[in-house]
């Protein structure tokens, strides 16, 4: 398979459960004492009806959030991510894995009692040289509907293997 | 549905306008921490010993830790929930013992569709002054 054969491919589906317990521990790794995470008086005197998300905690959703009675069917058929399969291809010869670059666009805020639904594809495959190595980008786009099917945040994920 | 205060006064924003800063000394309980909660468990992160075994010093920070601490800082200034866009390119490695600091620098503002929009220039760095991370977020003003 070339590259181009895996750009439009799916990466993955999840149903999303925004719970308390993972928006306040995320929050406190991050060491974010901002007490709209953990205080649900807090929250409503932001503006909420409960803890609203950390900027970052959508790119974790899929650990935190996912429980096996309600996830979509696997738009990979089994297959898992191709992204993991591209960069385990291109390890066979050594290098190095880098997350490069991470983008969110935010379209409505996301707070405690949501339910997400994440679709992933693999939207752009490049090459570039770099002090005669080459560096491989592979570009995952994640959009997280709302249950009304309206998009919340748009994650676009980067990843870069650098030959040896 | 959720009404996000917003922190931000559109018409006292300006040009050059520099955010509070965030300072953090980074340990390896964070990268324990963010580790177990973000379910990023390379090893790379949290066993040093597997982390001297690949060649490394020790361990050294996830990407997306320094990603939530500037983040952190970004919501601090402009309120949960107001964020419309942020983005980041990550150039360097964090280890333990570094002590971090948030760069946020305002670099435009716009009255848009969306609303009023504030653009700035989000860097995360050490004590050095080196680049962990660069990137801009465009965030909402009252």
């Amino acid at each position: 398979m070339s590259f181009d054969d895996f750009i439009g491919k799916p990466t993955g589906a999840n149903t999303i459960h925004v719970e308390r317990g993972s928006v306040s521990r995320f929050a406190d790794a991050l060491t974010d004492s901002n007490p709209v995470y953990s205080d649900l008086n807090a929250a409503k005197e932001a503006g909420f009806d409960a803890p609203p998300l950390p900027p970052t905690w959508t790119f974790a959703s899929a650990f935190l959030g996912a429980y096996a009675e309600d996830q979509p069917e696997d738009p990979t058929g089994g297959e898992g991510n191709p992204m993991m399969k591209i960069m385990r291809g291109l390890m066979k010869d050594g290098g190095m894995v880098l997350h490069g670059e991470q983008e969110f666009q935010y379209h409505q805020p996301v707070q405690c009692g949501d339910v997400l639904h994440g679709e992933g594809k693999i939207t752009d495959i490049y090459t570039k040289e770099s002090k005669g190595k080459v560096m491989t980008f592979v570009v995952m786009e994640t959009v997280f509907k709302n249950d009304a099917g309206e998009p919340v945040v748009t994650e676009i994920f980067n990843l870069i293997h650098r030959g040896k | 549905m959720a009404n996000p205060v917003l922190k931000l006064k559109f018409d006292d924003i300006n040009e050059g306008d520099e955010a509070p800063v965030v300072s953090h000394e980074l340990t390896r309980t964070d990268l324990v921490k963010y580790a177990g909660a973000s379910g990023d468990f390379n090893p790379m992160h949290s066993d040093e010993v597997a982390a001297q075994a690949a060649g490394l010093p020790s361990v050294f920070g996830h990407g997306m830790f320094s990603m939530g601490l500037l983040g952190r800082a970004i919501t601090d200034w402009a309120g949960a929930g107001n964020l419309k866009n942020y983005t980041v390119r990550f150039t360097k490695q964090t280890w333990p013992g570094e002590t971090l600091s948030t760069k946020i620098v305002v670099t435009g503002k716009e009255e848009t569709d969306e609303g009023k929009v504030v653009t700035a220039e989000v860097t995360l760095v050490n004590q050095d002054g080196e680049s962990k991370l660069s990137g801009t977020t465009k965030v909402l003003a009252a």
